[in-house]
């Protein structure tokens, strides 16, 4: 089972908290908005991502399942 | 682009070869349900369009070129509505308005049709002016077909004519495109742009052997295509698919030796004037560039292509609807940074990076196609950047290409 980190991005105001939280999956561009760096997610790496997700001020991010 | 805003649509139209869906018009200017039963004769059962659609496929004529027939396939079960986007918030762009005020039942037959194909009960026609919508509504007030057929006119702006944008204004919320990317046919929405319907009612008339006597193998039948720019007779032109850029130029009337070409409007690109490039999806993607709704603009090369750039480019910008971050603040850098190419201050590496940066970053593919047409464009101009680095190019901008009013 794997898994995708999306961005909603009509929620994300840039809060910056993902980054400060997981700054190996996501960084921040010049204007404080998160950049991906790679969306798939192993199901090992979950418990480690899903405090930057919980944390989200905007509620904007969330773990897509891959249904297939 | 609000229905006070409006000035009647130029409706100019034309064709290469035979012409299928602008059958009549260079007869009449409008075919009422009499006329155009005359032109096209009567409609088909709609049991057949399924199958027609998998032997004689037809691209979604909106832009993205997502098959009818696939779209149809992935409805679950019964449609619930059938939406005809005729919004065309394209600046550049007037085919499916011309369709709509000139021959409406072409369209309103392949949207009766396919909700009676996939059981729909519901059809709307999405439009974003009043005079669109009379026209419409007159057609539907001809037809026994058509009593559940609504006409709304929904606020305009570039984002807004996305399908989840129109789907949304139609639902009492605000037009425009909502975070989650799910499309509406997972809830029985099936929205399709105004020609895909009028090619569909095509399809049903000839059925696919003859609907595929002109065009590709892949991509058969014809397109409409509006073109503009410096050309002496601009329009809504008819062409059989894969047809060469070289002929419809020529037959528009572009200067002999066009200085560039933007196929697929302000969501496409810039591409080199090349006379054997074949106008079909196949044809642009081969070339680099997308052929989106169809929209051929010409620069001829006495207006300062970089300025004619950049006035586009801070279009965009301004119609970034303001809801994604990167959208927000990236249009409108990515805008200063072509300004400041053209006032020969830089060069063109923060541009390209602003692009990438804002590319896939939006709810809807807004940023994308920016950043597509800014791309494209400095490429096809790198000697036209440096022109302007060493002095400036010496001509003025003509404003060839068409921007709409901003918001």
């Amino acid at each position: 089972m794997s898994a995708r980190v999306t961005v909603d991005w009509t929620r994300c105001d840039g809060h910056g908290l993902c980054a400060a939280l997981s700054p190996d999956r996501f960084a921040l561009d010049e204007w404080g908005f998160p950049i991906v760096r790679d969306p798939a997610v192993r199901e090992q790496d979950v418990p480690d991502l899903r405090p930057a997700i919980n944390a989200c001020p905007a509620l904007a991010l969330r773990l897509e399942r891959a249904h297939r | 682009m609000t229905a006070l805003l409006d000035r009647p649509v130029d409706t100019t139209a034309w064709t290469v070869g035979e012409p299928r869906l602008l059958a009549g018009l260079a007869e009449q200017f409008r075919l009422d349900l009499a006329a155009h039963i005359a032109v096209h004769g009567p409609l088909p059962p709609a049991e057949r369009l399924l199958g027609y659609l998998d032997a004689a496929p037809i691209a979604g004529r909106g832009g993205a070129g997502f098959p009818l027939g696939a779209k149809l396939r992935s409805l679950p079960g019964r449609a619930k509505h059938v939406v005809v986007n005729g919004t065309e918030s394209e600046p550049a762009s007037r085919k499916d308005r011309t369709l709509l005020l000139r021959t409406p039942h072409l369209v309103l037959d392949g949207a009766v049709a396919t909700a009676a194909a996939t059981g729909a009960r519901e059809v709307t026609v999405a439009v974003h002016d009043e005079a669109v919508a009379a026209s419409v509504r007159s057609a539907v007030a001809e037809r026994r077909d058509a009593r559940g057929v609504r006409v709304r006119v929904i606020p305009g702006g570039f984002v807004a004519g996305e399908a989840r944008a129109v789907v949304r204004a139609l639902q009492g919320g605000p037009a425009l495109p909502p975070g989650r990317r799910t499309p509406p046919t997972e809830t029985g929405t099936l929205v399709s742009n105004a020609e895909t319907f009028a090619q569909a009612a095509i399809l049903l008339r000839r059925g696919p052997h003859r609907f595929a006597d002109t065009g590709t193998r892949t991509e058969p039948g014809t397109t409409l295509l509006t073109v503009g720019g410096a050309v002496a007779r601009p329009g809504v032109v008819e062409i059989p698919l894969g047809t060469p850029l070289g002929i419809v130029l020529s037959a528009a009337g572009a200067p002999v030796a066009p200085e560039a070409v933007i196929l697929g409007g302000y969501h496409g690109s810039w591409v080199r004037p090349l006379p054997e490039l074949r106008l079909s999806r196949e044809g642009a993607a081969a070339a680099g560039a997308a052929f989106g709704a169809g929209v051929l603009l010409v620069l001829d090369g006495a207006s300062c292509a970089l300025g004619e750039l950049t006035r586009v480019a801070g279009w965009l910008a301004a119609e970034s609807a303001r809801q994604c971050g990167p959208c927000r603040f990236g249009l409108p850098a990515l805008a200063a940074d072509v300004t400041a190419l053209a006032l020969g201050q830089r060069r063109p590496g923060a541009a390209f990076e602003h692009a990438r940066v804002v590319t896939g970053r939006g709810a809807c593919a807004h940023p994308d196609g920016a950043a597509r047409f800014v791309t494209s464009g400095l490429h096809l101009l790198a000697d036209e950047v440096d022109r302007h680095r060493a002095g400036g190019c010496r001509r003025p901008v003509l404003a060839q290409l068409p921007i709409g009013s901003a918001r």
